[in-house]
């Protein structure tokens, strides 16, 4: 047997265990839709494997601002949350991009930003939302915007110890848009993900595929003003966009390829939140 | 541990014992015997080992059977006896939707469990769910109609 399996029944456990843990020895499972495909390849190999199945961390709350999402939800719950569909029409479509819908019934939220994929599709989307994470340690919760969570591929500020809890996702107007070879089971060469904030007036833009993580695209952003931007400025702000990005050519894609997938997936993603009627909050 | 456990499938109580890093996909073929369940690819790509636990479709060479042991959990084996998979595995009949077969549990499990979950779900929402299913024989033109069909004798 390759590892032993243990399923604290509470988070205080779950943290003692993690904390008792020498380096290496132990590895957190949610969903597993990752991490035993990475147990199979040899990339990792975990003497104990703790399953977070017991802990009662799937709440998905809405308030009139924003959707707390527990870091055990199922993908697929989001999914069929017809209010997260009618409100952040964005969030559903990057959710549906993950994998086939039996994968989405185990992948789990908390899972997906904690392997901090490289080309995880969720990631874009909730940098463009600007999303906070809650965790949870033996000192209680502490709160940190996802873009400060992710470091790097595979490397989250996560402190020993500490495990994934909650998002929380501002419920902004936003768009997903992303290319590839094949509609599911298959990895994005290029997504895009948009979103509007109604109080500052400004939108915010996140690419993936263009860097080794996800990331924010700060120039195309400040293209952008108000609601209803024009056409004009959408077209400047696509072609920041294809210009700030580093190079990036891998065997999924071209350099060139990838700059006018960006350039043309960005114009359509905040041509999509323009021109969508306004939703009420209710 | 290798503990033995008892599991629930297809309606009927099994026990067998059970590694703690052991995947569903490996508890129903090789300690319980039910062989209906395919491995097509073991990475989560194929949709080939598509089992239902407590209803949902799951990709069962992703999932520790120990995960799961607590739960109802249905195979293409137990589809005769239920009253929608029977359904399933008629249109699929019906129109052939099939050549080699080894995709055929997984599609046909996860179409059951699509059709309880959302019994009047369109044509179009039922192929969407299916995406992560793929035939290697791309026989994908009867497995459609077999699911178009279906979806419109029910609603
Ligand atoms: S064998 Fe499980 S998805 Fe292919
Ligand atoms: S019928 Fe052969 S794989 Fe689908």
């Amino acid at each position: 047997m390759t590892f032993t399996l243990l399923a604290p029944a509470t988070g205080e456990e779950a943290v003692a265990a993690l904390l008792a843990a020498g380096p290496g020895e132990l590895a957190v499972l949610a969903g597993g839709t990752d991490l035993l495909p990475d147990i199979d390849e040899g990339r990792t190999a975990p003497r104990r494997v703790l399953s977070l199945r017991r802990l009662p961390w799937r709440e998905l709350n809405w308030t009139s601002t924003e959707l707390e999402v527990g870091a055990l939800v199922p993908l697929a719950s989001l999914e069929r949350n017809a209010e997260l569909r009618r409100r952040m029409p964005g969030l559903f479509e990057a959710v549906g991009a993950v994998g086939g819908l039996a994968l989405r019934h185990r992948a789990t939220l908390g899972g997906n930003l904690v392997r901090a994929s490289p080309v995880s599709d969720l990631i874009p989307i909730l940098l463009a939302l600007e999303a906070r994470v809650g965790l949870y340690g033996a000192q209680g919760e502490r709160e940190l915007p996802l873009e400060e969570f992710l470091q790097s591929p595979r490397r989250t500020s996560l402190a020993p110890g500490e495990l994934l809890r909650r998002v929380r996702i501002p419920a902004r107007p936003c768009a997903f848009r992303w290319q590839r070879v094949r509609p599911a089971n298959d990895i994005s060469q290029l997504a895009v993900a948009v979103a509007y904030d109604p109080l500052g007036g400004d939108w915010r833009v996140a690419t993936a595929g263009v860097a080794p993580l996800a990331r924010r695209a700060p120039g195309a952003e400040a293209a952008l003003h108000g609601v209803a931007p024009s056409d004009a400025e959408i077209r400047a702000c696509a072609d920041v966009a294809a210009h700030e990005a580093p190079v990036r050519a891998d065997r999924r894609a071209t350099d060139p390829y990838r700059r006018l997938l960006l350039r043309a997936l960005v114009a359509r993603a905040v041509r999509a939140v323009r021109d969508r009627p306004l939703e009420s909050s209710s | 541990m290798t503990d033995p456990a008892a599991l629930w499938v297809n309606g009927r109580p099994y026990s067998t014992e059970l590694p703690d890093d052991e995947r569903l996909l490996d508890t129903l073929r090789w300690r319980l015997g039910l062989k209906g369940t395919k491995e097509g690819c073991r990475t989560g790509d194929c949709g080939a080992c598509t089992v239902l636990v407590d209803g949902r479709s799951v990709l069962s060479c992703l999932t520790l059977t120990r995960e799961v042991s607590e739960e109802a959990i249905l195979t293409v084996e137990g589809l005769e006896a239920d009253p929608v998979g029977r359904t399933v595995l008629e249109a699929f009949v019906q129109e052939a939707g099939l050549q080699c077969g080894y995709c055929t549990p997984g599609f046909v499990v996860a179409l059951t469990g699509l059709l309880k979950e959302r019994p009047n779900a369109s044509p179009e929402e039922l192929l969407e769910d299916l995406q992560g299913n793929l035939c290697r024989c791309t026989g994908y033109l009867s497995i459609r109609r077999a699911v178009v069909g279906l979806a419109k004798a029910r609603t």
